[in-house]
């Protein structure tokens, strides 16, 4: 039985599946049904060491870097149009492998073109992450962020970081503005 | 507190009590109709209980907790109460939609507000810069999550109008049937149609804007309907009368200079095309035969005396039977679509139908279909506050 978690809330995943070691971050959201601009989100994961701060920018997994350099991380791909049952966009992550000085792993979701589409989170219905072993295909924590939108138009949905010898997942369901871009810069990327 | 475009916010934070509170909305939209509902919906989305869309044929839900209640200075509202919606009702959608031509661009500025009593607790406000092709909105919801009623501007719609937005929670609209024409008339010009704007539902209202420094052309009121003689032949009605319809229409003016009276067939008062009141009744058909029917001019030339015009229907002999003398109003204006009115709306229990009130709104003519029923002209001078002294008459 997975657990859900409310906003700020956190769980212990190697506590929750012990031996976790092949982690699925599930993501998703519905479309609009009604007409007008069509929504693009996208999913990015920032590798950051203790400081926020990623080591370089091949830690940021986006749509345009879809592997990190250990192959620890790995985006599998940009879905436009979030139809589809389950998950809209997903991120794989090999804990063994993520390297020794990367303390979190900070989930993000953006909206592509928000501003010119004038598109915000408030407009984004039935959004979730998720966390699954992918060894067994439980569902180990999830966190519904359908009470937590903002008018904002990016978001971080939640982060896996180190505690101890253990790994852990915190709902964070935080909203920003300026998109992907202002993310970017926040966590030490270098954005042309 | 002004919502924006997504935004949410708990009920509670916006009003003390949590659950008794009134939406108004007000959308400036000259020269389109729009319909304004409350879409009762279950968990699944869906209007499952179709006595949930509040409207203006349905004007409470049956446990009261929606009702049409419009605050001060909007044009159309809901008076709701939580605590009476039954467990099934889990949200209520506002919805606006087109009746007739036009996309939701078109509209000027708009508002949805949370009133709590006399208080505006909350305000969405939009313009037709926020939308594009769309015919029917979704403006805003109340929700419940948690247990805990909420608060969410939408502001998102359907280029497909009402059907669409029906559509989307579950429902169906039967497609219109329009009446049969009656027989006699010859039937108008496809190219008349194609512009005509019907006025289906009671309180729908449009503007037709003046141009500056430019006098309106003749307001042109015609009356069609259909003789109902001969339907039933037989004793009683023999006793009853001899079973003839006749309907007239007519109209209470009041001027600027705030002279009132009626322009009607009953009493001979026909009226005046080129001196005060500039209306005029040119025929008085009496058979329901006459492929012109019954006109009414309005000299458009001396709009700016005239204050408003109520026109109504009456039916001077016969039974009440609104439904079997198929009566048709139009409104014709020079540069404007004509507009029709049909007395669809039967109250066999009334001769007297209220069907439009013309007002001089700064030198525009604004027109709104009312089609309330009446059992007499002092009745349906009441209702309208025109404050005429009646006596009985007849034609000779």
């Amino acid at each position: 039985m997975a657990i859900s978690l409310n906003k700020g809330g956190n769980v212990n995943l190697s506590k929750e599946a012990p031996n976790l070691e092949n982690v699925l971050i599930g993501l998703g959201w519905d479309a609009r049904a009604t007409d007008g601009q069509a929504f693009d989100l996208d999913a990015s994961v920032f590798m950051v060491k203790s400081d926020g701060k990623v080591p370089n920018d091949s830690h940021f997994i986006f749509y345009n870097q879809l592997k990190s350099p250990d192959g620890s991380v790995e985006h599998t791909g940009d879905n436009l149009t979030g139809d589809g049952e389950g998950d809209d966009e997903s991120v794989q992550v090999t804990l063994s492998r993520v390297p020794a000085e990367i303390q979190r792993l900070v989930i993000v979701v953006t909206i592509h073109d928000a501003d010119a589409r004038r598109q915000n989170f408030g407009q984004v219905s039935n959004a979730f992450v998720r966390i699954v072993n992918r060894d067994n295909h439980q569902e180990v924590v999830r966190f519904d962020l359908s009470e937590d939108y903002s008018t904002e138009t990016a978001m971080i949905f939640g982060e896996i970081y180190r505690h101890g010898g253990d790994w852990k997942f915190r709902a964070v369901g935080q909203g920003y503005a300026g998109g992907l871009r202002a993310l970017a810069l926040q966590h030490g990327v270098n954005v042309g | 507190m002004n919502l924006l475009r997504g935004q949410r916010a708990k009920i509670a934070d916006l009003v003390p009590t949590g659950q008794r509170l009134t939406l108004g909305v007000a959308i400036d939209a000259p020269g389109l109709i729009l319909d304004f509902a409350c879409f009762g919906l279950d968990a699944q989305g869906q209007l499952s209980d179709e006595r949930y869309m509040t409207f203006f044929n349905q004007p409470s839900s049956p446990c009261g907790g929606v009702r049409l209640d419009a605050p001060l200075g909007d044009q159309a509202g809901f008076a709701i109460d939580l605590a009476r919606l039954p467990p099934s009702i889990v949200r209520l959608t506002i919805t606006a939609a087109l009746d007739g031509t036009g996309t939701m661009s078109r509209i000027g500025r708009g508002h949805v507000r949370v009133m709590d009593g006399s208080r505006e607790a909350a305000r969405f406000a939009f313009s037709g810069a926020d939308f594009a092709e769309e015919r029917a909105l979704m403006l805003l919801e109340l929700y419940r999550k948690d247990r805990i009623w909420r608060i969410c501007a939408l502001g998102q719609g359907f280029n497909g109008g009402l059907a669409a937005l029906v559509a989307h929670f579950g429902g169906t609209v039967a497609t219109e049937i329009s009446a049969p024409p009656p027989p006699s008339p010859p039937k108008p010009s496809p190219a008349v149609n194609l512009n005509k704007i019907t006025l289906e539902k009671r309180g729908n209202s449009i503007s037709l804007q003046k141009e500056p420094h430019t006098a309106h052309g003749e307001i042109l009121i015609n009356l069609k309907w259909r003789s109902v003689s001969g339907a039933k032949k037989g004793f009683l009605s023999g006793l009853i009368g001899n079973n003839r319809t006749d309907l007239d229409v007519g109209c209470l003016y009041e001027l600027m200079n705030g002279e009132k009276s009626a322009v009607q067939a009953l009493g001979n008062t026909f009226g005046n095309y080129t001196s005060p009141p500039y209306i005029a009744l040119d025929a008085d058909d009496r058979t329901g035969l006459s492929a012109s029917g019954e006109n009414l001019r309005i000299n458009g030339q001396h709009w700016e005396q005239i204050r408003r015009v109520l026109i109504y229907a009456f039916i001077y002999e016969g039974a009440p039977n609104w439904a079997e003398a198929e009566a048709r109003i139009t409104l014709k204006m020079p540069g404007q679509p004509e507009i029709e009115v049909r007395l669809d709306s039967h109250r066999n229990d009334r001769p007297m139908c209220a069907i439009a009130l013309l007002e001089n709104q700064g030198g525009a003519v604004k027109i709104t279909k009312l089609v309330d029923y009446h059992r007499g002209h002092l009745d349906m001078d009441q209702a309208h506050h025109w404050g005429l002294e009646w006596v009985r008459g007849s034609k000779d």
